[in-house]
């Protein structure tokens, strides 16, 4: 297991530094911050003097170098636009993404387990084709316009929820959490609904493919031969058993979900990293860009990691040397 | 599992019933922004709409007041011109900043020292003309350019005076974050990417602003910005995009209000020798080719009047005489052939699209109505921060821009825009063609130190003619119109600016 780990870690290390090389390179073909920093009237001779100031004017290797060399003494640089370090502003977005993808992710593992569950019980029933074919069209409907219909139904049309933002937040130490204020939880549900929508509908056919498999091993046989009552049944002898690739994929997901929730961020002006990660796109503000991918390419080794992990330890079969 | 689904099921429960209950508390405004504040910061960020935030927190000397836009008085109670390089402000007495610090001349002077320095400023271009700053008195300031700028005093409503003792002790990062000015507005909180809220400033110098509380709420994406107006969470929406004006003017509880806009959208020519450009008779059939009518009406959906020039009306320099070429593409053909290309010729067309209003659809457009008298335009258009560089490096043919000044003073503009370009002093800096025309540059720079305003109205507005008429540097498309909507009900008293600014001291409610 150690060797494992060290291994991954040692894995994590290229993968941040391929990251941040493509970014490097990919941020020549991003236009020219100086123009902007400098302001509109600046003549030529002073944007050149401001590009010395930052160092800009470097090769891009020097540049990158350098850029290293800062982060591994844990400064990632400031930011171009706001001034002030780029980690910071990211770390300052942090608890909205992370309580808006905990949100989507428990809501899409209770509903998703839950029906699929359902679903596979009766696959031909009536009710449950339909529920099988909305569950098509949450994957296939793509989030921004899940987004929008959801705001034209429930905000425009209803006025019952909130179209954008946190609402009330409360300020826990660092951490300022919409889960503690009513206001705060009504503006979670349309947000958290659309990003939890396309995870539902795959760990709800995910569920039921798994179920409808274990429903016909011998051992469930045996149960219900053994006059089990169904709850212990179908929860404590087949579900169990399918939990485990379920388990694993909503782990995967939850780190995707954290990293690139922008869509979903966007549409409801969700102040979190996916929307600062947008913005600063449009401003070409290069250091908040680079840092988030980095933050973001951590999240996802660090939970793929966690995932495997448990794995092992869930399932006794696996082992790694 | 069974239990976190009931409780799941009572969150959900409590959260239906407690749906009930007024959004907007009755004193406090709140307004949806199409754009974030980058910072607190009053020098960092030079666009309009970071300058907006900074307006309500801070003052210039001077200040541009109401729809009108005219310039006042405000931190400075006058101001003199006394000799071609000299300016000197005479300040407001008894001014406190929100700490209770007093205003004096040591902040204007060290103001206008920040400005030069890259690290927390954008004004660098401002900072770095100015030679020395005396202080007379606590509340006298002679400040002294390096060359002469007629325009000077026209600036001094965006240059925000900071308080010297506050900023200088205080961490840097703090000073990004937390204003601290003369201003009718003290901020009380900013939650980036959720809002930010100002309180009244009780001892303001121009007395109290009638509306006590103030909540922004930026958001970018302009459908969820039109739910947020809808659903009555918001009672102004700035930046209404012309494809949802039809469904606002027809909700009976919200009410739109439009104004024509500064800025002014147009192509930019270039003549280098031996382009098809360089022809005049060419750069006229251009222009003939267009039909800006239709542009108005199908693309910008009625919300955009017609420009023959780039200066809008209250500029000086604005000439009135000027008119726009008629729609001809038949005598465009004629032109073309004359100047001997009636096969027409390729070209690039580059704009950006995420810039102005519709700014990818106007070019596409321009490029249809080139095709048809054979001009072969291919399209180039791309994001805002890859487009402003290559239209500063000079290197373009033929491009969509947009552009207003500040300082109500086309000189500034033209010296950016018209001048050819000199690196070493900095002209022709959004001279993206490299536009070349002696005769052009000498009038432009016989105004530069040209102060007196009725000469130098004249001699500018002989300068747009030649620019525009004598020379079609440009096509002049349309002036934008700025759309803005209210909850109808709230009795909400607001005159847009021309610059677009929301200047909360001077709204009020009913």
């Amino acid at each position: 297991m150690v060797t494992y780990i060290a291994r991954r870690l040692m894995q994590a290390v290229v993968v941040l530094l391929a990251v941040s090389t493509i970014c490097f390179v990919i941020f020549r073909y991003m236009g020219d911050p100086v123009i902007t920093m400098a302001g509109r009237y600046a003549t030529l001779q002073e944007i050149e003097e401001v590009r010395r100031a930052f160092g800009l004017d470097q090769p891009m290797y020097v540049q990158y170098g350098r850029f290293i060399w800062n982060v591994l003494h844990g400064n990632f640089g400031k930011s171009y636009v706001t001034r002030v370090p780029a980690l910071g502003l990211i770390l300052e977005r942090f608890p909205a993404t992370f309580e808006l993808a905990s949100v989507a992710v428990v809501m899409a593992f209770c509903l998703g387990v839950g029906l699929g569950v359902l679903v596979s019980l009766k696959p031909y029933a009536f009710r449950n084709r339909l529920i099988m074919a909305g569950s098509l069209g949450g994957i296939s409907i793509p989030t921004f316009l899940m987004g929008i219909l959801l705001i034209m139904v429930f905000s425009v049309y209803l006025g019952i929820l909130p179209p954008f933002g946190r609402g009330e937040t409360v300020r826990v130490g660092f951490w300022r959490t919409g889960l503690l204020t009513i206001d705060g939880l009504k503006h979670l549900i349309l947000p958290a609904a659309t990003l939890a929508m396309y995870q539902l509908a795959v760990l709800l056919r995910l569920t039921r493919a798994g179920m409808r498999e274990v429903m016909t091993e011998e051992y469930i046989k045996t149960a219900w031969a053994k006059g089990l009552s169904p709850r212990k049944v179908i929860f404590k002898h087949a579900l169990r058993n399918v939990l485990i690739p379920v388990i694993t994929i909503t782990g995967l997901q939850f780190g995707e979900l954290i990293a690139f929730a922008i869509i979903t961020e966007t549409i409801f002006q969700w102040p979190g990293m996916g929307n600062l990660l947008l913005s600063s796109f449009y401003e070409n503000d290069q250091p908040v860009i680079v840092t988030y991918i980095m933050m973001a390419a951590l999240i996802i080794i660090t939970l793929n990691m966690i995932v495997d992990i448990l794995y092992a330890l869930i399932n006794p079969k696996i082992r790694y040397g | 599992m069974k239990k976190l689904f009931l409780s799941l099921f009572a969150i959900s429960l409590v959260t239906v019933f407690a749906m009930a209950g007024p959004v907007l508390a009755a004193s406090a405004l709140v307004v949806a922004q199409d754009t974030p504040p980058r910072m607190m910061n009053p020098h960092g960020d030079d666009s309009d709409a970071g300058l907006q935030y900074m307006a309500n927190f801070f003052d210039g000397l001077l200040q541009r007041k109401g729809s009108g836009g005219t310039l006042e008085p405000a931190l400075a109670v006058r101001w003199e011109h006394p000799d071609l390089l000299t300016w000197k402000f005479y300040l407001r007495k008894g001014v406190k900043f929100h700490n209770g610090n007093s205003f004096t001349a040591a902040d204007v002077k060290f103001t206008f020292e920040r400005l030069g320095d890259p690290e927390v400023s954008e004004f660098i271009n401002t900072g770095k003309s100015i030679d020395s700053i005396d202080i007379i008195d606590d509340y006298t300031v002679a400040i002294k350019t390096k060359t002469p700028i007629p325009w000077f005093a026209n600036n001094m409503h965006q240059i925000f005076i900071m308080d010297k003792e506050s900023t200088e002790s205080r961490d840097s990062g703090d000073v990004m974050v937390k204003p601290i000015g003369t201003g009718a507005y003290k901020l009380t909180e900013w939650v980036k990417g959720s809002y930010i809220r100002m309180e009244a400033n009780e001892d303001y110098w121009e007395g109290a602003p009638p509306i006590k509380k103030v909540e922004i709420r930026p958001i970018r994406e302009s459908s969820t910005r039109f739910a947020a107006l809808v659903s009555g969470q918001v009672d102004i929406v700035t930046g209404v995009p012309v494809e949802l004006y039809d469904k606002i003017l027809k909700n009976p509880k919200l009410h739109v209000v439009s104004r024509p806009a500064r800025r002014s959208i147009f192509l930019a020519l270039g003549n280098k020798p031996g382009t098809p450009m360089a022809d005049i008779r060419v750069r006229k059939a251009m222009y003939m080719a267009i039909n800006e009518n239709e542009i108005i009406e199908k693309i910008m959906r009625g919300h955009a009047a017609p420009a023959a020039q780039v200066p809008d009306p209250p500029t000086i320099g604005y000439n009135a005489g000027i008119k726009r070429l008629p729609y001809d593409p038949q005598a465009a053909k004629k032109l073309l052939k004359q100047a001997g290309y009636a096969n027409g010729f390729d070209i690039t067309l580059t704009g950006p699209n995420d810039r102005y209003v519709q700014d990818a659809k106007i070019a596409e457009a321009v490029a249809r109505y080139l095709a048809k008298v054979g001009i072969n335009a291919k399209l180039d258009v791309k994001p805002k921060s890859i487009f402003f560089p290559e239209v500063t490096s000079g290197k373009l043919e033929f491009y969509l821009i947009g552009w207003f000044d500040g300082t109500f003073d086309m000189g500034r503009t033209y010296f950016k825009l018209a001048h050819s370009r000199d690196e070493k002093i900095g002209f022709g800096k959004f001279n993206g063609t490299a536009y070349n025309n002696a005769a052009l540059d000498k009038l432009l720079e016989s105004t530069a130190d040209m102060v007196d305003v009725q000469q130098r109205k004249k001699t500018l507005q002989q300068l747009n003619k030649m620019a525009m008429v004598d020379q079609i540097v440009w096509i002049p498309l349309h002036y934008q119109e700025d759309l803005y909507a209210t909850q109808k009900g709230r009795g909400i008293q607001f005159q847009p600016r021309p610059d677009r600014w929301m200047v909360y001291k001077e709204i009020g409610f009913k």
